[in-house]
């Protein structure tokens, strides 16, 4: 079902494995947990569900819990360093909490005076960090609940936050055209990063060590930006993205890979250092908004406006 | 790993007050190694532990057996034991990831100051201060006291009595010291009454050398900064010294043996002297030359650039940094209350400082926007500077001139997953670091859930928010959504209309009514008259006295 691209001998495509269709709505957000046995997808349609994945078995994920409370479609979600948690931002403008183990609600975090899109813990899982369509990023304790600090970060809304590998810094990017950089100790912008065009950027991450940054902009491009020079250095085009907020990620499990989705239904994935495109992961009838890699296996997760969410792993020789 | 891109904020000092921390009446605090964590000992005998990038606690340590006031608060290297002394006199070790007691002892005199041996991963061994003895080693695993030498014996080589039970037979002399490990804890450096130091081995207990402090008035501290290279006593004659640590790192016991052997001709107390001379040798000297104050709690700084001192006249918060080449360059005032203790942050330009009244106040920098950050094209200016226009500033040019060069080579390899080595981890990397406590979110009660949601939306409508999302409430009103959510954003817009007498007129009205505040205020706004006093949850007849 997949088709290659003929790339370097020692690929192994990736192939599909698993269609999962728990929602009913489209799949906003996958992500996996940081020891990679669980992967939670949360939807337009209020609910979030978790998944156990164990690669030896067959079918690799398993449905096991469903989180409901939200009274709006969500976002994002993201786990907690220990999988003990997890934070979904939603439409009714709350962060939710939630006890990943029970499936219960702990906390409601309010404070957003528009729709939350945009969650993720710090490494040490102590501070949540939220961006939103009311332009601000939040950042959060854990613990108490309360809001740290509202950062002014954009004059449009605000489409991804990201921590770095030592919870030092916060990324955040905004259809105005820019990602800025925050110390997340006291609030202030450390940079911003800005080129002579500001297409809107859907999307940005750091890099596994913290030194670069992953942009998705809203005119088809992904760039690799070093955060120190503030200059990009890669550029990954052949996708297609002019719409909709669609994430990518590191592949670090077998070479270095860029993993991204696209409008044109595929997933599409590429060499790190040499650009090239490897594959393109066809499968969902819809655009295929996020994807997940997992932190160990060579597996990606992906998520769609068709509602399901498909399991990807490398074929076995 | 972010010094290249964060402006030069480390290796500065902080300027005010940021913030206040309140738990109890708090006596004395630590960080922890990295400073993401400080402990803080309280009057009523329990410690709490704040997480200090969030400022909340973290965990609270009480014990059942003690509540006389903590006198001194010590984490263990890597963070996950936590020494405890209380004016009961005893000494407690704390297990930090569990909060349980690992150990406890009770000394003859109440430990004045006490610290774990920096150099073990799980010390259980740590020097005491008590106010009128010599300091003395307390091994938890043997449970056993070791007082230590405070002056040099005159005949050499005779090892001093080694005092191996609690009760000694011959007490010791009155003679207040301090005392303190060195980097790696092989030696203890003890400034006795006489105004001089000694480098002791405590494992033999034995004094290995001395230096005369000039001025041979009783020292009432001796810190060392945090890379071991200097060295600060803080002595009776209202002067803190720096020593420069000539001493290497590791193997700190065979050189100081080598240099012994070395001396020929010199006994006793001369050969201690020479030995000493080599160890350390006098960098600068503080004082108030004016005031001529006492100094409380004096440190370094992270780095060891700046000396931090306080004073120590009651009714006064004055904290006093100076560079390590001696010159005064801050005087730091607090509020009206006597300071008794005093920490440095080991990473950033924080300091802490707990006043008499038990509150820790953190001072740090005063921000200053930094505007370059926001948008990388701009450039600070100090004055208004003429510009002066370029003779084709204004020039149409054709296209092409205006097309960028691409001076990026993409083909370049790059690396997404070295990380460089942490500037703060010290060599020994095998023992993994406490750096922070796992977060127990505190889950939301029912009601408590209930009034915050209807309150704080409430509110949210009321505080200016941006202008998009006041667009988004005048365009998007859904008729699904929850009453709480309307209510707030019209009454975000109508706050805006009504003036200041209509504002008061609305208070007037506001005040019969019964209820939680912030709801009371905000149905006064919005100049509802309010007969029934329901509380605002979910009640149609507030919504449509809105419409």
């Amino acid at each position: 079902m997949a088709e290659e691209v003929p790339a370097t001998a020692s690929f192994t495509p990736y192939v599909h494995s698993q269609t999962l269709t728990s929602h009913i709505r489209a799949v906003s957000s996958v992500k996996f947990s940081s020891d990679g046995r669980l992967l939670a997808s949360a939807s337009a349609d209020k609910t979030i569900r978790t998944y156990t994945i164990n690669i030896e078995n067959d079918p690799i994920a398993e449905p096991v819990r469903e989180f409901t409370g939200h009274e709006n479609g969500i976002s994002d979600v993201a786990f907690s360093s220990d999988a003990r948690f997890i934070v979904s931002a939603s439409d009714d403008k709350t962060l939710k909490l939630w006890d990943v183990e029970t499936g219960s609600l702990i906390k409601t975090l309010i404070g957003h005076t528009n729709y939350a899109f945009c969650v993720n813990f710090n490494p040490q899982s102590n501070m949540i960090v939220s961006g939103s369509f009311d332009e601000t990023v939040r950042i959060w304790d854990v613990t108490t609940g309360k809001c740290l600090k509202v950062l002014p970060a954009h004059s449009d809304p605000v489409t991804a936050v990201d921590f770095n590998r030592d919870g030092s810094l916060i990324v955040s990017s905004s259809y105005d055209g820019l990602c800025r950089i925050w110390d997340s100790g006291t609030g202030h912008c450390v940079k911003t990063l800005i080129d002579d065009e500001n297409p809107p950027v859907s999307f940005v991450r750091f890099s596994p060590n913290g030194k670069f940054i992953l942009v998705g902009t809203l005119d088809n491009t992904l760039r690799l930006w070093n955060i120190a020079s503030a200059k990009f250095l890669k550029t990954y085009t052949g996708h297609v993205n002019a719409q909709y907020c669609i994430s990518s990620a590191f592949s670090v499990t077998n070479g270095k890979r860029i993993v991204s989705g696209s409008e044109d239904n595929c997933v599409y994935m590429w060499e790190l250092n040499s650009r090239k495109l490897l594959q393109k992961l066809e499968g969902h009838t819809e655009t295929v908004m996020n994807v997940a890699c997992h932190p160990t296996e060579n597996l990606i997760a992906s998520g769609s406006l068709d509602k399901s969410v498909r399991i990807w792993t490398q074929k076995k020789e | 790993m972010n010094a290249p891109i964060i402006d030069p904020l480390q290796g500065d000092f902080p300027e005010v007050i940021e913030e206040y921390l309140e738990h109890g009446v708090i006596k004395c605090v630590a960080f922890n190694h990295r400073g993401s964590l400080l402990a803080a000992g309280c009057a009523d005998g329990g410690c709490v532990i704040w997480d200090f990038e969030t400022r909340g606690i973290a965990k609270e340590i009480r014990d059942n057996d003690c509540s006389a006031a903590i006198t001194s608060v010590s984490w263990s290297k890597y963070g996950h034991r936590l020494l405890v002394s209380a004016a009961d006199k005893s000494l407690t070790l704390w297990d930090v990831s569990t909060g349980e007691k690992i150990a406890r002892t009770i000394l003859q005199q109440t430990p004045l100051q006490a610290r774990l041996n920096p150099g073990l991963s799980s010390p259980s061994l740590c020097l005491a201060c008590p106010l009128s003895s010599a300091p003395m080693i307390v091994d938890f695993d043997i449970d056993c006291t070791t007082l230590l030498p405070v002056a040099v014996p005159e005949m050499p080589d005779v090892l001093a009595p080694p005092q191996r039970s609690k009760c000694p037979e011959s007490n010791p002399p009155f003679s207040p010291a301090a005392a303190c490990f060195n980097k790696c804890g092989d030696l203890v450096y003890i400034g006795n009454s006489k105004g001089e130091i000694l480098i002791v081995d405590y494992k033999s207990v034995r004094v290995l050398a001395l230096v005369p402090v000039s001025g041979a008035a009783p020292v009432k501290n001796i810190v060392f900064s945090r890379n071991g290279q200097y060295l600060l006593t803080n002595s009776h004659d209202r002067t803190i010294r720096i020593y420069e640590n000539l001493l290497p790192a590791k193997n700190v016991l065979r050189s100081l043996e080598d240099l012994g052997k070395n001396i020929d001709g010199l006994d006793g107390v001369e050969k201690m002297k020479t030995v000493g001379s080599k160890c350390l040798t006098l960098f600068r000297e503080f004082q108030d030359s004016v005031t001529k104050m006492h100094w409380k709690a004096p440190c370094f700084s992270g780095d060891g650039e700046w000396v931090v001192g306080g004073s120590a006249c009651k009714g006064e918060h004055k904290i006093y940094i100076w560079d390590r080449a001696g010159h005064l360059v801050k005087i730091l005032e607090g509020p009206k209350e006597a300071l008794i203790d005093l920490a440095w942050h080991p990473v950033h330009p924080i300091i802490v400082s707990v006043s008499l009244a038990g509150l820790v106040y953190i001072w740090a920098k005063d921000y200053t926007e930094n505007w370059s950050a926001f948008a990388p094209d701009f450039k600070e200016l100090e004055e208004n500077e003429e510009y002066v226009e370029r003779e084709d500033e204004f020039d149409l040019l054709p296209e092409t001139e205006k097309v960028k060069v691409l001076d990026v080579n993409e083909d370049e390899e790059v690396d997404i997953e070295t990380v460089e080595k942490d500037a703060f981890s010290d060599s020994d990397m095998s023992v993994e670091e406490l750096r922070y406590l796992p977060a127990e979110p505190i889950p939301d009660t029912n009601d408590q859930l209930d009034n915050l949601v209807e309150s704080i939306k409430l509110i949210e409508g009321q505080i200016s928010a941006s202008p998009a999302s006041e667009e988004a409430g005048q365009n998007g009103h859904h008729a699904s959504s929850p009453q709480g959510e309307e209510m707030g954003e019209t009454r975000g817009k109508r706050k805006r209309k009504p003036s200041e007498k209509a504002m008061e007129l609305q208070a007037e009205k506001a005040k019969p009514l019964k209820g939680s505040g912030r709801t009371v205020r905000a149905k006064g706004r919005a100049g509802v008259d309010q007969e029934t006093d329901d509380s605002i949850n979910g009640d149609d007849d507030d919504d449509d006295a809105y419409y």
